[in-house]
């Protein structure tokens, strides 16, 4: 009997990985076909599906200032979004591009997060890739973007031209329970000294303690990357009321895809306990 | 493969069909049975949000009603309850609620104690945030009581002071009618999970729902087996940075100059490890006592009543 329960998962395993398989491949051939008609129907001034018709600068422009309008035709924004990658092999320059877009449909905080703290370990490559996208697609030539780096204690890495419109920061493991067991030490010692007592410590007093070293506001939205369903310990704290929007996978991610995200998100309803 | 399930049925206590959910609280048990034949032994399950204490006066009334009903109807089922070995656990600040509810929980909570065949874990009056502070506070407490250090506080020691510190985290959380959040439910205990998020409504979920879920699991299951490793790995070497570091300052304060060698380091730190282990221990066995003696005290109570 265990024996046919057993062969029972195994072929709805077989039977999930040909389908994933198939679907995987569908997407592909039909995001393929959609870009080539989108490039031939589009007016050129939008395509830059074709360059070649169209100067650098007008199209990017253009593009900026579509991508603008989009975020406010939407019923909401998120305040902040974490981008969530999940898959091993982190393509740096597809995680910038998501950051940009962001930024120019007009999200004020955007988060990028990993498991295995890869961005954390290079985030000067990060920042440049950023950078070198933001140049790219929007054509700004001095960064109108400050990009803060999260690291425990107090030195922050801060790369600030001009005011910002953005802030973009790089989180890891360590921003999630870390940094509750380092509230909880620094609440501890204050009992120990008699600074506080038992009674001080409750959800606000925590809550600010922990946003003393983040100030950003929660997240509203956390694009997850990749085929593993698990937030894989980012802020827990922070994601109480969080929707989490799962996309296949960061590499070759498009513009409409984030878009499409962020209509979804838009339509979402919040009851808080209502 | 896998032993532990939570499964969030935020929408039982929605609508003006409240009548129908008297039954579909019983569910709890049919739930219960559905996972056991899958061969799972624990379930998690959100009934009451302290958000829901928003609610209108009546509605809040209302549920309580029904929670005094589905606790006296569980008392009467003891027998039961023994026979499946069905240990019955409820997690949350209980001291929100009227003291005959209170007792009417701690009742079935100490009649269903010692048995230990599968477990139902009711969060009633809770909220993820409210567990992490008052984990907090009692490591406070602790260190109140002179029973740790501040820097004995860990990950570890922080899961060990939840309400749900008896079970393991949770290996899948499954999240219904269609919503994609977690609403303040185990967010500590959950980041290494697996998330399967249903459109189906709580009162509609079926065996072929839970089966779906589960299969999303078993296909997750390596890549997070992999992710938890990794922070496993992490959290041992912090433990072992945080015991060096306060080795290192217990030797300057006791030092007389002389420098040590490698040896007697690590033999003071060796030393150190096991005496924190030892006072960490004796921290958690007054915390389980002191968590023991006001169910027990309540449970009397009722008796009295």
């Amino acid at each position: 009997m265990a024996l046919l329960y057993e062969m029972a998962w195994r072929f709805l395993h077989a039977l999930l990985y040909v389908q994933r398989a198939l679907v995987a491949w569908f997407r592909v051939h039909i995001w393929r076909w959609k870009r080539a008609v989108v490039g031939l129907l589009l007016p050129l001034a939008l395509g830059f599906h074709n360059p070649k018709k169209t100067g650098a600068i007008g199209k990017r422009t253009s593009r900026r200032v579509r991508w603008g309008a989009d975020g406010r035709t939407l019923e909401k924004l998120p305040l902040h979004v974490g981008l969530l990658i999940t898959e091993e092999e982190i393509h740096f320059t597809d995680v910038a591009n998501l950051v940009v877009w962001c930024m120019a449909v007009g999200i004020s905080y955007v988060s990028v997060y990993d498991n295995q703290g890869v961005f954390r370990r290079n985030n000067s490559r990060l920042m440049e890739e950023i950078l070198k996208q933001q140049q790219e697609l929007l054509g700004m030539d001095s960064s109108k973007y400050s990009v803060e780096f999260m690291k425990n204690g107090t030195d922050k890495q801060e790369h600030q031209v001009l005011p910002c419109q953005s802030v973009v920061k790089v989180l890891s493991p360590d921003d999630g329970r870390l940094s509750i067991v380092q509230a909880a030490q620094q609440l501890c010692r204050a009992v120990e000294q008699k600074e506080k007592t038992i009674k001080d410590i409750n959800v606000t007093v925590l809550d600010s303690l922990l946003r003393e070293s983040k100030n950003i506001p929660d997240p509203d939205l956390v694009l997850k990357f990749g085929p593993v369903e698990s937030t894989l310990g980012f802020l827990p704290w922070h994601i109480r009321l969080t929707e989490i929007i799962s996309m296949p996978s960061h590499v070759d991610v498009s513009y409409d895809d984030l878009f499409g995200a962020l209509q979804r998100y838009a339509t979402c309803e919040q009851r808080l306990g209502k | 493969m896998y032993k532990f399930k939570k499964i969030d049925p935020y929408d039982w206590f929605c609508g003006p069909g409240s009548h129908i959910s008297i039954d579909k609280l019983f569910s709890n048990i049919l739930t219960l049975r559905l996972c056991l034949n899958l061969g799972i032994h624990e379930v998690t399950v959100y009934a009451f949000s302290i958000e829901n204490f928003k609610r209108s006066k009546e509605e809040v009334d209302g549920l309580m009603e029904l929670a005094r009903q589905k606790f006296s109807r569980l008392l009467t089922e003891q027998e039961n309850l023994e026979k499946h070995g069905v240990c019955i656990r409820v997690l949350g600040d209980l001291t929100l609620l009227p003291t005959d509810l209170q007792q009417l929980i701690a009742k079935a909570v100490v009649a269903t104690k010692a048995h230990n065949k599968c477990f139902l874990n009711v969060c009633f009056a809770y909220t993820s945030r409210h567990e992490i502070a008052n984990a907090v506070k009692e490591m406070a407490w602790g260190v109140e009581q002179g029973l740790i250090k501040p820097s004995d506080v860990s990950e570890v020691l922080l899961s060990e002071c939840l309400y749900s510190s008896n079970s393991p985290n949770p290996d899948l959380l499954i999240r219904t009618s269609g919503e994609v959040r977690l609403s303040d439910f185990l967010l500590w205990q959950t980041s290494y999970s697996c998330l399967v998020f249903q459109s189906v409504l709580w009162p509609e979920y079926s065996f072929w729902n839970l089966c779906e879920a589960v299969l999303q699991y078993q296909l997750s299951y390596r890549s997070l087996q992999k992710a938890g490793d990794l922070h496993r790995e992490g959290q041992a070497l912090q433990q072992m940075e945080a015991d060096r570091t306060c080795v290192a300052e217990l030797l300057q304060h006791r030092g007389n100059g002389k420098p040590m060698d490698a040896q007697s380091r690590q033999k003071e730190l060796l030393n150190y490890t096991a005496s924190r282990e030892e006072r960490v221990h004796c921290f958690l066995n007054a915390l389980q006592h002191k968590r023991d003696t006001v169910f027990s005290d309540l449970s009397s109570q009722a008796v009295l009543a």
